[in-house]
């Protein structure tokens, strides 16, 4: 049960925003604050250029980028304007001039707003109306039920895992898994539709640069609602610094169906190692039963639907129960 | 080559009949260190998409053909799993409800070791230091460590997949699996364990496609002694085979996303 307790923990500050939430699960808890703890809150973006790699590599001649990493500047609450809160929920920075926040991770067009078509702007903001009172199903956010946070939104949730082997860049999130393939093979068939999308890459110098298809549009980019549809790709740059401490993820959206012009959203992200110590969210890890002095530390189980249910704003309490399929 | 080519079709029937006993005979020479893929560090090499052809999973005891099973020949030594008195009842109920109770019916994580035996494709990736299995079922994710790691100090955290460290005898990969919760079961027939559950796997290569996979668990609140599983897991080589993404736990609300227009 302890393993359960520590789970409803990590969610609690995974809702950290929601005061009432915390509030419902922990009536003893001190006054809510008005930001998750431990989640960082840098300001800056720092460019990183394209360029060679001149750091380690592995056996097999990627680059050696193995490890946790996190995001560097808030989590998934909203996505052009990061450190702003949720629908409804503003977070303690949110009234302060706008230069004080962190950007838009919407870095072009300039203006860091997402080029919707015109309906689709409108169904983006249906849905942030309708995020903090969900009175129908499609108003709860997916993450909220443990859907796959899909892509990009899992580089904005908690910290995560990358790991490399021949022939592929495997990354362990907390909500879903996403295998990239590095050798060519015959795409997918179009008409499968997938929560993390089917992944092919490649190295070119310090950027692994990565196509994603077969998305399904179902994940949603945060609580704000913004989206791609089944038509949507997605061409990733993962730009690493020459240390190998930081990468920008780099990733430009097609989707003329919703948006009347590709954009480009950029994510920074920072490597987490033995030196940095646990916080939960960002660093979310335990304590290594070994007998030398590395590593120190090691990430359990990333479980998440079987263990809560739905969770999250409006969605609490949303029955989660019987048979979902019969094979 | 080109005196086997000049052969006689009899005589290149003859070479592939020698070929295939060669192949047979490997288990048995499972020391020859050629026969098997291994990374550069010279252990075995598990990479790749594996799955059993075995109906272990609809139930692991010999069982006649049912509604909802295909016959099987069981995959527990000695054919029966050693039930204490009360476990054994508990067993019964499960089986008669099982059409409803099984947690695989929602697409959770089906634990160790019914994740392995489960009738879809995983996926292993190695390195030195760890083994990560991905299922394409929810796509659940285990890692094996094997950096000399021993389970964590706190125990009763209750994982759903337990903790897996693992270590090398030979060739053989022995991973010592504990601190289970108690909500898996280990077949669709009811079959089950508690949260004293431990599993001690052994994973070994027949031949550079067939692993060898077995499994003893122990759980003193449900079983009178420890049993064996043993099945055979078999390289997917379909062409151009690799995983799909499975999250089928999200089949039940996925019609309401991306956004729609109202009554769509």
């Amino acid at each position: 049960m302890i393993a359960r307790r520590t789970l409803a923990a990590a969610l609690l500050l995974t809702v950290g925003t929601l005061p009432q939430i915390a509030l419902a699960q922990q009536p003893a808890a001190t006054t809510p604050q008005p930001t998750a703890p431990g989640i960082r809150w840098s300001k800056e973006v720092v460019p990183i250029a394209s360029g060679e790699w001149t750091g380690p590599r592995l056996a097999d001649g990627q680059p050696d980028v193995q490890g946790f990493w996190s995001n560097t500047i808030s989590n998934h609450s909203n996505f052009t304007d990061p450190q702003a809160g949720p629908p409804g929920e503003p977070s303690g920075t949110a009234k302060l001039p706008r230069d004080q926040r962190a950007p838009s991770r919407v870095s072009d067009p300039a203006d860091g707003e997402i080029p919707y078509r015109p309906e689709a702007r409108a169904l983006q903001a249906d849905f942030a109306r309708n995020f903090a009172n969900p009175t129908k199903p499609e108003y709860i956010e997916p993450l909220a039920r443990c859907a796959p946070a899909g892509v990009p939104k899992s580089f904005m949730w908690h910290g995560y895992e990358l790991r490399q082997y021949p022939g592929y860049v495997v990354l362990l999130f907390d909500s879903g898994t996403r295998i990239i393939r590095l050798e060519d093979g015959p795409p997918l068939a179009d008409s499968i539709k997938l929560w993390n999308g089917d992944s092919r890459g490649h190295w070119e110098g310090n950027t692994l640069v990565v196509s994603v298809r077969n998305n399904n549009g179902k994940a949603l980019f945060g609580r704000y609602g913004d989206f791609m549809s089944e038509n949507g790709t997605v061409e990733e740059r993962y730009v690493f610094d020459p240390e190998g401490k930081r990468f920008n993820y780099v990733a430009t959206f097609t989707d003329p169906t919703v948006y009347t012009r590709p954009w480009t959203a950029t994510i920074p992200n920072r490597r987490y190692t033995d030196a940095d110590e646990p916080d939960g969210w960002h660093y979310d890890v335990q304590p290594v039963n070994i007998a030398s002095d590395t590593p120190r530390y090691e990430h359990h189980e990333r479980i998440c639907v079987e263990n809560n249910g739905p969770f999250g704003g409006g969605a609490v309490g949303v029955p989660f129960d019987g048979a979902v399929i019969a094979r | 080559m080109l005196q086997v080519l000049k052969r006689s079709s009899r005589g290149l029937l003859a070479a592939a009949a020698l070929a295939t006993v060669t192949l047979t005979a490997g288990p048995i020479q499972a020391q020859d260190p050629v026969a098997i893929p291994r990374l550069a560090s010279g252990k075995p090499d598990f990479s790749g998409i594996w799955q059993t052809l075995s109906e272990a999973d609809y139930d692991l005891e010999p069982h006649a053909g049912r509604r909802d099973a295909p016959p099987g020949p069981g995959v527990v030594e000695g054919g029966a799993i050693p039930y204490l008195p009360g476990a054994q009842e508990q067993r019964a109920r499960n089986f008669e409800a099982r059409a409803k109770e099984d947690p695989r019916l929602k697409c959770w994580v089906l634990g160790v070791p019914r994740g392995v035996y489960y009738p879809a494709p995983f996926q292993i990736f190695q390195r030195d230091n760890d083994v990560t299995l991905v299922h394409q079922l929810g796509n659940q994710v285990r890692t094996i460590v094997t950096n000399g790691s021993d389970h964590p100090e706190e125990k009763q955290q209750e994982f759903w997949l337990g903790d897996s460290r693992g270590h090398w005898e030979g060739d053989t990969l022995v991973v010592d699996v504990a601190d289970f919760n108690p909500e898996t079961w280990l077949d669709r027939a009811g079959n089950y364990h508690s949260e004293e559950l431990h599993v001690v796997e052994r994973w070994r290569f027949v031949d550079p496609d067939t692993i060898a996979y077995s499994a003893t668990l122990d759980d003193p609140k449900v079983y009178s002694k420890p049993w064996t599983i043993d099945v055979l897991l078999h390289r997917r080589r379909d062409a151009n085979f690799q995983l799909i993404e499975d999250y089928c736990f999200t089949l039940q609300y996925e019609q309401y996303y991306p956004h729609h227009k109202d009554g769509q």
